[in-house]
């Protein structure tokens, strides 16, 4: 079975989002990347290898190195969620409002 | 990352609106009980509050009853309750967050903000996801329907 990938998964995670932040500000290689973190190399590789999956990082070969840059597009998509669970909030204090309209009219028609 | 710890912006709702309605009156619509059952939870849904004690610690239980007559039992801790100025609740359990609603007097109309603040960003993204989900399959249903009435 091949386990989908997707940026939600991608962004689930505290050590992903973290390269991501590092190689959005400059593309890095996979040794670079895995200097920063308390990590195996090996564990790094794993992160970078389900942020390629996800198409958040783009692998580039360089000589001997492989470089990560990042390619954000696909974050748009989550912004786009969050507006509309946003939407979800924003209806409840439309209900609100509807009810305090309705109170009024019924208290200043008593 | 030093910033992650620090910002909130990753895991944080807030939504603000200006009510046209004098502050006691949209405070009591807030804190009574038979008034929030009118208002609280999505289109289509009626509400019962079996618990509404409103100090800090106290508890505030609401069932949500869906159109399909599933319940959904939600159960906070009021954690700050100042009198027409601050409401803050925890919801303790899955997907956690802690609230804080204000209210201030603006020329006999009321400026309410609502803030949520989810536990982490993972909490907030799969809240997130799980509500595209149900949208995605009420706007497959959408979907379909267009597609049929373009269809005749």
């Amino acid at each position: 079975m091949i386990a989908r990938r997707d940026v939600y998964q991608a962004i689930a995670d505290p050590t992903r989002r973290a390269i991501i932040n590092m190689i959005a500000a400059e593309p890095h290689n996979v040794n670079a990347i895995a200097e920063n973190f308390d990590m195996t190399r090996q564990a790094i590789s794993l992160h970078v290898k389900i942020l390629t999956d996800c198409g958040l990082i783009a692998i580039k070969q360089r000589g001997r190195d492989r470089i990560c840059e990042a390619r954000l597009d696909q974050l748009s998509e989550v912004s786009a969620f969050v507006d509309q669970y946003r939407q979800h909030w924003e209806s409840k204090l439309d209900s609100l409002e509807t009810y305090l309209e309705k109170l009024k009219k019924e208290r200043h028609g008593k | 990352m030093e910033n992650e710890s620090i910002s909130t912006k990753n895991r944080e709702l807030r939504l603000t609106r200006m009510l046209n309605a004098p502050i006691d009156l949209v405070w009591e619509v807030w804190t009574k009980p038979e008034h929030i059952a009118q208002w609280w939870g999505p289109n289509g849904f009626s509400n019962t509050i079996t618990k509404m004690d409103m100090v800090p610690g106290g508890e505030w239980e609401l069932t949500m009853h869906g159109p399909d007559g599933t319940d959904f039992l939600n159960k906070s801790i009021f954690r700050e309750v100042v009198p027409f100025k601050k409401i803050v609740y925890e919801h303790p359990s899955y997907p956690n967050f802690i609230a804080t609603i204000t209210f201030q007097e603006q020329g006999g109309q009321t400026h309410l903000t609502w803030h949520m603040l989810f536990e982490s960003e993972e909490v907030f993204i799969n809240i997130v996801k799980t509500f595209k989900a149900d949208e995605g399959q009420k706007q497959n249903v959408d979907k379909l329907e267009t597609y049929l009435a373009a269809m005749k």
